[in-house]
């Protein structure tokens, strides 16, 4: 398990120098940079423009940036600035004076990690994942249990529900249900102390990772079902408690562990939706303004992160497949 | 088998008590506090405490505004935005400012004064002038903060906004990495600012309580030899870029110090006492203000998404929001609502440009029949639904140097025709396909395919669509090279001065003009004379005329002036609305709002 491990954390680094590689050739391929701003807005000027890219090197060939952004580069001091290799992501050039790790790991004046914009979409996801893993079971599993019922077609409704409806108009429809007529939360949150204010965020990122989980739950354990070894259990006289439990339920997880780790990555790494719909201090909007903003150092950095927590999830993935069925070895 | 499996479920409970236990954990302190200019950081820190800080528990109402974006950086010799400036409005005032009709006036300068020739201009601050810690604010704080936008070290995105203060240009466009720290020096000298005590004598440092002259000097056209004079920078010294941020605290908070609200001491109305990244920005009154103290906080929230913010409105959870054209019909038709909006003339000119540089538009009759072939007033009716108003010239209703009497180019599809006809093409069938590039959200489709179904229906013309991606668009109309060949671009005053609209714009050697291939040598001289003209109503004359000209050269089809839009809560009173207004209605004089709280349900 050791040696599978550490073999599984040094492919790490040629994935992320292929990632790192494909995201730099096809940043840079698309058209303007990061000083040309909005349209109504008056544009940085030539000489600016060109003390910038002095200052942050996007003056030189674009080979170069990229090993000064992997590896690091001798700044205008001589002082050599050490790159991804150190961990740095690079400085942005939208909120200029922060490093990408700056604006998403450094928590707000006085507070801890939690509070930091990737610390914010990591307590969100994670919560999100729980939702969807605690509705989504053993909404699947009684699905299955009761097929062709009442029970089942509603569970089957709500999942479609789930799948097809986009979660910004979830999001706009239960706003106005919970917080705008039934007055239960406040559309705006005062504080992210409050534990009200994260049900609907929670609710509606977690929503479409239910709903999958739901269903793929239901398949699976429809198929788990009519095997023989169910009839084996059952034959033998085995509690039906113990018959789902143990020989349908955990085999039936298989292919549902195998969507959650990357869906946690997802989740955790934030949503451009529930960020602009409930100001959520998270960092799925760095992601996406970056890529319009030309924020290299940002569309790196947040591609990256992301490219890491797949990787680690699917690792997980991996890790708990053995738990589940003994006949996969990882050696 | 079993173990496992209990292991796994274990680890699963487990990991979710650990999570939910971060969450409670995090709801007891309260989140005002955390980030108090005072509070756990005195030792290091110079300031001292302010009577407002600490009192925060004072019963006071609280102005509740959704300014839309969380602003990129808060600094004032770098911001750019609106939702940057109107952070620093707050927290900081300048030598001058605007009043509510657009009027240069007294800020933290008592009063100016040009010099015979306008090639020099002093200001005499305030005497007492503190900071919100009660430390002194000088002139020496105005010489480092003007100083500070013009070094090429700063790079800040308005530097070239100070360029008509004599020295400014070589040391800004300084090619630093090939000169010497003496020849830098020797720049950053040459540079015209300077602070003197009543005795007119060079201050020495900040603590200075007599430092309160500013001398500038000017040059209205830098690109010459001669100095000329530059009548209009007192107005220009009212933006943020002179805003007097500490020179100890930015170097104390190196390059992230913006981010920190106590490093943010100002001499403005308010003081920033909490900048919660993408939450909220709180703000209470400064004690120390000259003009007087507000009666309210200010709480600026960050919602993007104007559906949302809509209905945190209806509930009661905003005060101030920007009403957007989705709105408008549900708004117009609820009796109470209707009487929340606040709908007023902007600050901004959009237009059509067309590419002189290729044909057909490289041909005056041809520009000329596109612009009567434009219907405006459907544009604004049909697209912006009554959102703006139309317009046929370059400097919008409530500026100074408007025109109220342009009717040229007016929508007219008889006299579209005549001017075609006079073209090298005849008649609008002989015409290339026009190629209409424009920046491709999916709003501006709809728009765009409505311009080409009318131009095509009204004139006969086959238009291309070309949508673009947003920042792609920009970097194609900033390179003459890569111009489309029509396209939609606005343009918003800095400040109200016809300088800002006509010779920062379509001055033949301006950034601008340069980019779309625009030179009139008759405009320039008559945008120069009105530079350099002493007299407000002659330099008025001046521009009028290089305005009227402008509208001749047919060089692009004026459509709209856009309109600021707010829904307001009655119980905020006494806003004084500016179409210079900087994200929210009343940031151009906080000390006339007040806050009935009574008739908050």
């Amino acid at each position: 398990m050791g040696k599978y491990l550490i073999r599984r954390l040094l492919w790490l680094i040629p994935v992320i120098i292929v990632v790192s590689g494909i995201t730099f050739i096809l940043m840079h391929s698309a058209p303007g940079g990061p000083w040309d701003r909005d349209t109504t807005a008056r544009q940085v000027d030539q000489n600016t423009q060109r003390i910038l890219n002095e200052y942050y090197g996007l003056d030189k060939p674009l080979w170069r940036q990229y090993v000064a952004y992997v590896i690091g580069d001798f700044n205008k001091q001589g002082k050599f600035v050490c790159g991804l290799v150190c961990g740095n992501l690079g400085p942005s050039y939208r909120m200029r004076g922060l490093t990408i790790q700056q604006i998403l790991f450094m928590p707000p004046e006085g507070k801890n990690f939690l509070y930091s914009r990737f610390g914010y979409s990591m307590r969100l996801g994670v919560f999100a994942l729980l939702f969807a893993v605690a509705i989504g079971i053993p909404a699947g599993v009684i699905a299955a249990l009761k097929q062709n019922t009442i029970i089942d077609y509603v569970s089957l409704f709500i999942v479609t529900i789930g799948i097809s409806v986009p979660n910004f108009v979830m999001a706009l429809f239960l706003i106005i249900l919970f917080a705008s007529t039934l007055k239960w939360v406040n559309i705006v949150p005062r504080s992210w102390d409050e534990v009200s204010v994260w049900v609907l965020p929670t609710v509606i990122l977690g929503f479409g990772t239910m709903a999958r989980t739901a269903r793929l739950m239901r398949g699976s354990m429809l198929e788990v079902m009519r095997m023989d070894y169910i009839r084996t259990a059952r034959s033998k006289g085995l509690a039906e408690r113990v018959v789902v439990l143990r020989h349908m339920i955990k085999n039936s997880l298989i292919p549902v562990v195998t969507i959650l780790g990357p869906a946690l990555a997802a989740l955790v790494t934030g949503s451009f939706i529930i960020e602009t719909m409930f100001g959520f201090p998270g960092m799925g909007r760095a992601y996406v303004t970056a890529i319009g903003q030309r924020d290299y150092s940002m569309i790196m950095g947040t591609t990256l992160i992301y490219a890491v927590l797949i990787a680690l999830a699917n690792l997980s993935v991996d890790i708990v497949y053995s738990f589940l069925d003994p006949r996969i070895r990882l050696d | 088998m079993r173990s496992k499996l209990l292991v796994f479920v274990s680890v699963l409970i487990l990991a979710s008590m650990v999570l939910s236990a971060c969450q409670p954990a995090a709801a007891t302190p309260e989140t005002i506090v955390q980030t108090v200019v005072v509070e756990g950081e005195v030792r290091e820190v110079v300031v001292t405490a302010t009577p407002a800080a600490a009192q925060p528990e004072a019963k006071q109402p609280v102005l509740r505004v959704n300014l839309g974006s969380w602003p990129d950086i808060i600094d004032p010799q770098k911001s750019s935005f609106v939702n940057e400036i109107a952070h620093l409005k707050l927290i900081y005032e300048g030598l001058t400012k605007l009043d509510g009709q657009l009027n240069t006036v007294p800020g933290a300068a008592e009063k100016w004064e040009y010099n015979e020739d306008a090639t020099e201009l002093t200001f005499t601050l305030r005497k007492g002038l503190k900071y919100s810690d009660g430390t002194i604010l000088n002139a020496k704080r105005f010489e480092y903060s003007i100083l500070r936008n013009i070094d090429p070290a700063t790079a800040g995105e308005y530097a070239a906004i100070t360029d008509n203060i004599a020295g400014a240009v070589a040391w800004r466009e300084a090619d630093v990495a090939n000169l010497s720290e003496e020849e830098l020096q020797a720049l950053k000298d040459g540079v015209e600012v300077k602070a003197l005590d009543l005795n007119g004598n060079p201050c020495t440092d900040y603590e200075q309580e007599d430092c309160l002259i500013l001398k500038v000097g000017l040059d209205g056209d830098p690109a010459t030899p001669e100095r000329e004079p530059a009548p209009f920078m007192h107005t220009v010294l009212s933006l943020w870029v002179t805003y007097p941020a500490k020179e100890e605290l930015i170097a104390e908070g190196g390059d992230i110090w913006w981010t920190s609200s106590k490093y943010h001491i100002g001499n403005g109305p308010f003081i920033v006492k909490t900048l919660e990244p993408f939450v909220r920005g709180y703000f209470v009154p400064n004690p120390n203000y000259w003009a007087g103290v507000p009666t309210y906080d200010i709480e600026f929230s960050y919602i993007t998404d104007s559906a949302v913010a809509f209905e945190a409105y209806k509930n009661n959870e905003f005060d101030i929001v920007p009403l957007v054209a989705e709105d408008l019909a549900v708004v117009q038709q609820d009796p109470v609502l209707s009487k929340e909006a606040q709908i007023y003339p902007g600050s901004c000119t959009f237009a059509f440009y067309m590419n002189q540089d290729k044909p057909p538009f490289d041909e005056k009759p041809v520009r000329e029949a596109f612009a009567y072939g434009t219907n405006r007033e459907a544009w604004v009716t049909d697209i912006l639904q009554g959102l703006g108003s139309p317009t046929l010239t370059w400097i919008p209703k409530g500026f100074p140097g408007y025109d109220p009497n342009e009717t040229r180019y007016g929508f007219d599809l008889e006299k579209a025709k005549e001017a075609i006809a006079k073209s090298s093409y005849g008649s609008f069938e002989n015409l290339p396909p026009i190629k209409l590039t424009f920046s491709g959200t999916a709003r501006n489709r709809t728009r765009f395919e409505w311009l080409a179904a009318q131009w095509s229906q009204n004139l006969g013309v086959k238009v291309e669509l070309d949508p673009v991606e947003p920042t792609a668009y920009t970097a194609l109309t900033k390179n003459r090279e890569t111009l489309p060949q029509v396209f939609y671009l606005g343009w918003c005053a800095d400040y109200p001065d016809p300088q800002n609209w006509l010779s920062v714009y379509w001055m033949s050697t301006s950034e601008f003009a340069r980019r779309y291939g625009f030179a009139n040598a008759e405009m320039d001289a008559l945008m120069k004379k009105g530079d350099t003209t002493l007299d407000p109503q002659e330099r008025l004359t001046y521009y009028d005329q290089a305005q009227k000209l402008l509208v001749d050269t047919a060089a692009v089809i004026f459509m709209v002036n856009n309109v600021n839009s707010y829904l307001v809560k009655p119980w905020v009173k006494g806003i004084v609305f500016t179409p210079q207004d900087a994200g929210w209605p009343g940031d151009v004089d906080p000390l006339s709002i007040t806050i009935d709280t009574s008739m908050i349900p």
